[in-house]
């Protein structure tokens, strides 16, 4: 029997053959990713559903429109877009793209797969989402100058794990999230790695509007304003700044919530250059 | 007097200072810091000649990118300072308080007699999509700007928790506006002069909730200069020179995430503490201070940080009009503060020493003078607090 979930922000039916996942918005008939999604970000969230139903994933097949690298320093699952050493008849599970906002993750040896239609999609602002995907087309565009934040492409590798998968750096007691390079006597901080748990309490938040926003995420922050921060603590006490997206009554101060951890992915690369919007 | 290694520690004086109107300026870089540095020589009391001056140091971020390297060359070239060492010194807003630091530490250390000590930037030449990304360099951008924070936002996080926390509110932040744009009223060399009642203050349309646009100060072009000398030949100069007390700095962590307040500027308590010690003074000893107010947030816990106000007290500091021109404790950016004034990044640090030593000398409009000012304190932090420099400046040299 199919399982119907709503699993950060996206529609997912599961069952014990596979999973089908798509994107809750439509745009006319058609049914896109979102303002800030795209289908490294949902394959993301599909494998993470797929454990979290308690399916071994370990390697798959990825189709070229997902980034192999995001996925595997997202999750940990590994593919041969990714991995050369990989042997193609040992990877049990396949990624599917879809025409539309849509990815089916399913045995490889599976003939067919069926599952029934999601329900409970929702009808995107049409002005909001044209304008946001030309801005991202702009964004992406050679010649122009990242307004938000520009960082190396292996400085934004090495960071990739925590802020994809919120790994932290364990020092004895200490989690040390984002990661650290020296300690406070100049030696390395350990390698010792530890999963934090994706719940938080908000110490400060503030929402910006398109004065107070960097130009790519203004588009966001008109009113009714659906771009915000927050300085939040998470559980294992390491601390953050984390864009909040998708939240028009986001919480304040001191209360917990644990919606925190939708991963939204979205990069391009610019020769030696990946910028990102990312929502750990 | 003090001998260390057979050594004598020089005090170092101001004898001369002068900045350029802040706002939006026709001149470029050149030409505005060539009208600074003419200012600071002519506002030098007895004969004086660049070609005097030993060294030079010149904050900037370089803001838009032009002339990113040998600014200092650039501009010292165009101001009758050909051949001297110079540098630019770059610690984001605070970066001429440390070129200020770096001046006085020439002199201190006995390499050089006369010393300049300035800041430029220009920063309304740009189109608004460069000019955001040039605001936003100085902050951590791997991970606070990978969110989507700005500067507005990372204060706006700070204000939101000292709210909570404290007895403060979005209302003593207008408190904090309305005086600095009282203040900078009169000011002739300020970019926003014009004053605000509290109404309007506090109807400001959002920038990033809670801050508004009169919690905000604006971006500006501008230069600053300021001429140090040390004792043995400040008074072929002047008879009434401005001592520099003492120079504090210190660093904190870049991002919010890694400090464990967000209340509190660690680096400025640490700047402040060291300066104050260094002149034997404490707080209560201050009569002027140009704290650096990029949002009015920072201004109130400037006040508790610099020690004018206890930890969680600067709504209360600010709602009793404690730091108001000749009516509170101490005189709270008599400039207008960079919240009207202006803050031209590289140049605020600077443009804060022109202003005390003004004051200290009585040369600001009569309306403006702080009376019986005998001693003032810049602060000048770089960015959300990774860098501060504090400077005490005295009618008195340290006893």
């Amino acid at each position: 029997m199919d399982e119907h979930v709503h699993w950060k922000g996206y529609l997912a039916v599961i069952n014990k053959d596979g999973l089908f996942i798509q994107s809750s918005y439509v745009h006319g008939d058609q049914v896109v990713y979102g303002p800030d999604s795209d289908s490294t970000t949902m394959a993301i969230a599909a494998i993470q559903l797929m454990r979290n139903k308690g399916h071994v994933l370990e390697s798959i097949h990825l189709p070229d429109s997902v980034d192999a690298r995001i996925v595997y320093l997202a999750s940990g699952v590994d593919s041969m877009a990714h991995n050369e050493g990989l042997e193609f008849e040992d990877i049990v599970w396949d990624l599917l793209s879809g025409d539309e906002a849509t990815l089916v993750i399913s045995k490889s040896n599976s003939e067919s797969y069926d599952f029934e239609e999601p329900q409970d999609v929702e009808i995107i602002d049409g002005d909001f989402f044209n304008d946001m995907t030309e801005a991202w087309r702009l964004e992406q565009e050679i010649h122009h100058v990242s307004q938000g934040a520009y960082v190396s492409t292996s400085q934004y590798l090495e960071g990739a794990p925590a802020r994809l998968s919120l790994t932290s750096q364990k020092a004895g007691d200490r989690m040390i999230w984002p990661p650290r390079q020296l300690d406070e006597n100049g030696l390395r901080f350990s390698e010792d790695s530890h999963q934090l748990v994706a719940e938080a309490h908000v110490e400060s938040w503030t929402k910006l509007s398109a004065a107070g926003a960097p130009s790519e995420f203004s588009l966001r922050a008109p009113d009714p304003w659906r771009y915000s921060d927050s300085l939040g603590s998470i559980r294992t006490r390491a601390r953050g700044v984390f864009l909040v997206t998708d939240d028009l009554d986001y919480s304040p101060e001191d209360r917990r919530y644990s919606a925190l951890c939708r991963t939204a992915n979205i990069c391009a690369r610019r020769d030696d250059a990946i910028w990102t919007q990312s929502v750990p | 007097m003090l001998v260390l290694l057979g050594c004598v520690m020089v005090d170092v004086a101001v004898i001369g200072a002068g900045q350029t109107k802040y706002g939006n300026h026709k001149l470029g870089l050149k030409g505005m810091w060539a009208e600074a540095a003419e200012n600071a020589y002519s506002s030098v009391d007895l004969d004086f000649e660049p070609r005097q001056i030993d060294e030079a140091f010149i904050g900037s971020v370089a803001f838009g990118g032009a002339q990113l390297g040998n600014t200092a060359a650039l501009l010292t070239e165009h101001s009758g300072l050909d051949g001297i060492p110079v540098r630019r010194v770059e610690n984001a807003c605070a970066s001429s308080g440390f070129a200020l630091r770096d001046a006085w530490m020439a002199i201190k250390s006995g390499q050089a007699d006369i010393v300049v000590a300035g800041g430029i930037e220009k920063m309304n030449d740009l189109s608004a999509e460069r000019k955001r990304f040039w605001l936003g360099v100085s902050g951590d951008t791997e991970w606070e700007r990978l969110a989507g924070l700005t500067f507005p936002g990372t204060y706006a996080l700070m204000a939101r928790r000292h709210f909570h926390e404290h007895d403060s509110s979005h209302d003593d932040l207008v408190h904090i506006s309305v005086k600095n744009h009282m203040h900078g009223f009169e000011n002739e060399h300020a970019h926003i002069r014009k004053q605000v009642s509290f109404e309007k203050a506090d109807s400001g349309f959002m920038v990033a909730d809670p801050l508004t646009l009169y919690d905000c100060c604006p971006t500006s072009d501008g230069a600053s200069c300021v001429i140090l000398a040390a004792d043995h030949v400040a008074r072929q100069f002047t008879e009434d020179p401005v001592w520099v007390r003492s120079s504090g700095a210190a660093s904190d962590r870049l991002a919010l995430h890694d400090r464990p307040s967000v209340t509190q500027l660690l680096a400025t308590q640490k700047a402040s503490k060291a300066a104050y010690s260094a002149a034997g003074l404490t707080a209560n000893d201050i009569d002027l201070a140009e704290v650096h107010d990029c949002f009015t947030i920072a201004e109130l816990m400037a006040t508790e940080d610099l020690g004018f106000t206890d930890h969680g007290q600067g709504g209360v500091f600010a709602r009793e009009g404690r730091g108001v021109r000749n009516e509170g404790d101490v005189c709270i950016n008599p400039s207008g503060g960079l919240k009207s004034k202006g803050h031209p990044l590289g140049a605020t640090g600077t443009g804060q020493a022109v202003e005390v030593f003004k004051q200290l000398r009585g040369t600001v409009e009569d309306s403006r003078q702080v009376r019986d000012a005998e001693t003032g304190l810049t602060h000048n932090v770089g960015g959300s607090g990774a860098t501060c420099a504090v400077h005490i400046f005295g009618r008195e040299r340290n006893g």
